[in-house]
């Protein structure tokens, strides 16, 4: 009833938007006036007077001044029946308390007062409620927020239900504080879906899931409670641990990422490794293929030479064979330092620092390199040593001095 | 005028009449007709009714669904001892608006009052016999469903329905909240730890797959390199075998020669020489190849 009064403001207002309809409004209100004395005639006391009234008194109207007051009273309540229907809302009219029908967006008329009244509901309006939290998902409101699951955990869960108005006759008249009783659902079939899901689902995987199997079990109360609301949407503003773990969580968050990171440096080890041992191995397998090529080569190289040789040495046999020893005695020879030791003549001992004169051979070698080889000739007859000793520094000797010559004398045995 | 006064105070009393002896009925309500104390009539269709002005008078109830919010949770035990904080709501109409009346006097508090403790004693009793996953997880609708179902039995003789009766909260008393969270923050540490130590196996695994793979190459290039090394040497085998098995002995003549010219290069060689043998068989006589010959033995 006290929603009827805004509604008395408004006629005037009733009646100047409506010329485009006047004519079906007209309609309407005969229909509705013939409907209600059809049904009702013994309730209609009021209607009657009003109604009768009217239709009596007008063709007397110049006669009496107090048929037009009553012709204005009845116009003017007539007129209070007139009401506008905003964009996004309906119209719900009930006659003597009973619910006739719904209206949609536009002007409107009812039975006045008495007989007819209006609601308007905000219809397609969203509205929001928020659980876990207040404005703000930092705002949070623990008592409502903190849930079990199924494996005993508690998680923090914030979110906000979006509905609207699918029924206005429903949403009036079925349930008491319909908007309290979806902040009441919301919370037991958030509380019902999380306590059936473990927490690991709930805090990553299944956040989208448990969304939507929030708001299908709401919408399955709502509907069986006939509230006439059509829950939109179920967003999840935020799951996570409570503040209380939320450290350790974090860091096997972080674990993760170091396996992660573990691997990688593993993988870097081989990535290094591996094409090395690839690089050396095929190093390996050139410098094999390199030096069968080399013996191959060399082998061939010899094999030529020696058969040109044998080719020559087969037509002359034994000049061939002294010219070669020849040569390469020379080359011997002419290489090396040397001591001549004629056994025959000295019988007695002979002393051969070898170890001096490999000394001394060595260092003159270093010092002039581009002098003859040193010759050092060791004779045991004395006659002859000063002829054949060189006027270099190299030592010569008089064999017969030394006791240790006898040494000497074996080595020159061994050595020949 | 004069005709207009009477027409006038015939419209007052009509009016005067009319609300005496009409009532209407909401879409929202239940109407009981009294007359003198006695219920006479229970309306639950809305719409307009007369009376018998002042001997009858009429009460209206509400024919909605009404929301029962209990105000603190229960604390409950379960079955293996543990308690629960337990928040329920029920959602409740008036069916027999007349049983209503007569049993709680239309009161609409006492009404509330007498659903509470039902449902609560129903409630505790269902969950007194579960354990708390039970009552978190799998056996939560059915416990909400046994209870509406004891409690509608029970409220049927009030003349209401129980609509509903919903967990609105089931959680741990914050007395006991210390060891969960201890648990689950000792479940993350060894997740963490897993992970981790997880981490450093592969690693591990990795590294040691790759020194496989590496000594596994080099041994693999190692015998290669060596079967064709001696492939090589085969080869070269093969051919020397040919070249020089034409003439042995000359071979070993002439590579022995080799071997003297390769042996004795350098400088610091030192040799002894005895001048009787073959090379200095010219040295002291320039014609006695014999006394040479004789010499080097």
């Amino acid at each position: 009833m006290s929603l009827n009064d805004p509604q008395w403001g408004k006629r005037g207002g009733g009646g100047s938007g409506g010329p485009p309809d006047l004519d079906e409004i007209w309609r309407n209100v005969n229909r509705k006036i013939n409907d209600l004395f059809g049904r009702k005639p013994g309730g209609s006391g009021d209607g009657d007077q009003g109604g009768g009234g009217g239709g009596l008194r007008a063709p007397q109207l110049p006669l009496s001044g107090v048929g037009i007051l009553v012709a204005l009273v009845v116009l003017v309540w007539l007129a209070s029946g007139f009401y506008i229907v905003d964009e996004g809302r309906r119209g719900v009219v009930t006659r003597f308390g009973k619910y006739t029908e719904t209206t949609l967006p536009g002007p409107r008329w009812h039975l006045p007062f008495p007989v007819e009244t209006a609601e308007l509901v905000d219809f397609s309006q969203v509205k929001t409620i928020e659980i876990g939290y207040r404005n703000s998902p930092k705002n949070k409101v623990d008592k409502e927020a903190l849930m079990l699951t199924d494996d005993e955990n508690i998680i923090d869960i914030q979110f906000a239900v979006q509905y609207n108005i699918k029924s206005a006759e429903d949403y009036l008249f079925t349930v008491r504080k319909p908007d309290l009783i979806v902040a009441f659902v919301a919370q037991t079939a958030m509380g019902e879906v999380v306590g059936k899901a473990k927490m690991d689902f709930a805090l990553y995987e299944g956040r989208e899931q448990i969304a939507k199997s929030a708001e299908k079990l709401m919408q399955e109360m709502l509907d069986r409670y006939k509230t006439g609301i059509y829950v939109q949407k179920v967003t999840l503003q935020n799951v996570q641990p409570p503040d209380k773990v939320q450290a350790a969580f974090d860091d096997a968050v972080k674990a993760g990422q170091d396996r992660e990171r573990f691997r990688n440096e593993g993988q870097a080890y081989a990535n290094e490794v591996v094409p090395r041992a690839r690089g050396n191995a095929s190093r390996l397998l050139e410098e094999a293929n390199g030096y069968k090529a080399e013996v191959v080569q060399r082998a061939e190289g010899d094999a030529s030479r020696f058969r040109q040789i044998l080719v020559e040495y087969a037509k002359a046999p034994g000049v061939t064979r002294e010219r070669l020893y020849l040569d390469m005695m020379q080359s011997v020879v002419g290489n090396t330092s040397k001591v001549l030791v004629d056994q025959k003549a000295g019988n007695s001992l002979l002393y051969l620092p070898l170890d001096k004169l490999i000394q001394q051979s060595g260092a003159a070698a270093a010092a002039a390199a581009a002098a003859a080889a040193p010759v050092t000739v060791v004779d045991g007859t004395p006659s002859r040593a000063p002829a054949a000793a060189p006027p270099e520094p190299a030592a010569t000797l008089d064999a017969g001095r030394s006791r240790d010559a006898l040494r000497a004398r074996e080595r020159t045995g061994d050595s020949r | 005028m004069k005709a207009t006064m009477p027409i006038l105070a015939l419209v007052v009393a009509a009016l005067l009449v009319a609300s005496q002896s009409l009532y209407t009925v909401d879409q929202r309500q239940y109407a009981i007709r009294f007359q003198l104390g006695e219920i006479i009539e229970t309306q639950a269709q809305a719409g307009l009714y007369t009376k018998v002005p002042l001997m009858q008078n009429i009460k209206y109830y509400d024919k909605r669904v009404l929301l029962l919010d209990n105000a603190e949770p229960d604390r409950i035990t379960t079955s293996e001892k543990k308690p629960l904080l337990v928040d329920f709501f029920v959602l409740w109409r008036i069916v027999d608006v007349k049983q209503y009346y007569i049993s709680v006097q239309g009161d609409e508090e006492a009404a509330r009052r007498r659903l509470s403790q039902t449902v609560r004693s129903n409630l505790a009793e269902e969950i007194n016999k579960r354990t708390v996953h039970d009552a978190i997880s799998a056996e939560r609708d059915k416990i909400m469903h046994t209870t509406r179902l004891k409690a509608d039995t029970d409220a049927k003789t009030i003349g209401v329905e129980i609509v509903d009766v919903r967990l609105r909260r089931v959680e741990l008393p914050p007395d006991v909240t210390g060891p969960v969270y201890a648990r689950m923050e000792s479940e993350r540490r060894r997740v963490a730890n897993e992970l981790r130590s997880e981490g450093q196996a592969e690693s591990e695994k990795i590294r040691a797959d790759a020194d496989r793979q590496r000594v596994v190459i080099l041994a693999d290039a190692y015998r290669e390199s060596q079967k064709t090394k001696g492939d090589g040497d085969a080869r070269a085998s093969a051919i020397y075998a040919q070249a020089y098995g034409v003439n042995p002995e000359f071979y070993a003549f002439y590579r022995s020669l080799e071997a003297y010219k390769g042996t004795f290069r350098n400088k610091g060689d030192m040799m002894v020489l005895d001048p009787s043998s073959e090379f200095f068989r010219y040295f002291k006589n320039s014609g006695g190849a014999a006394a040479a010959k004789g010499a080097g033995k």
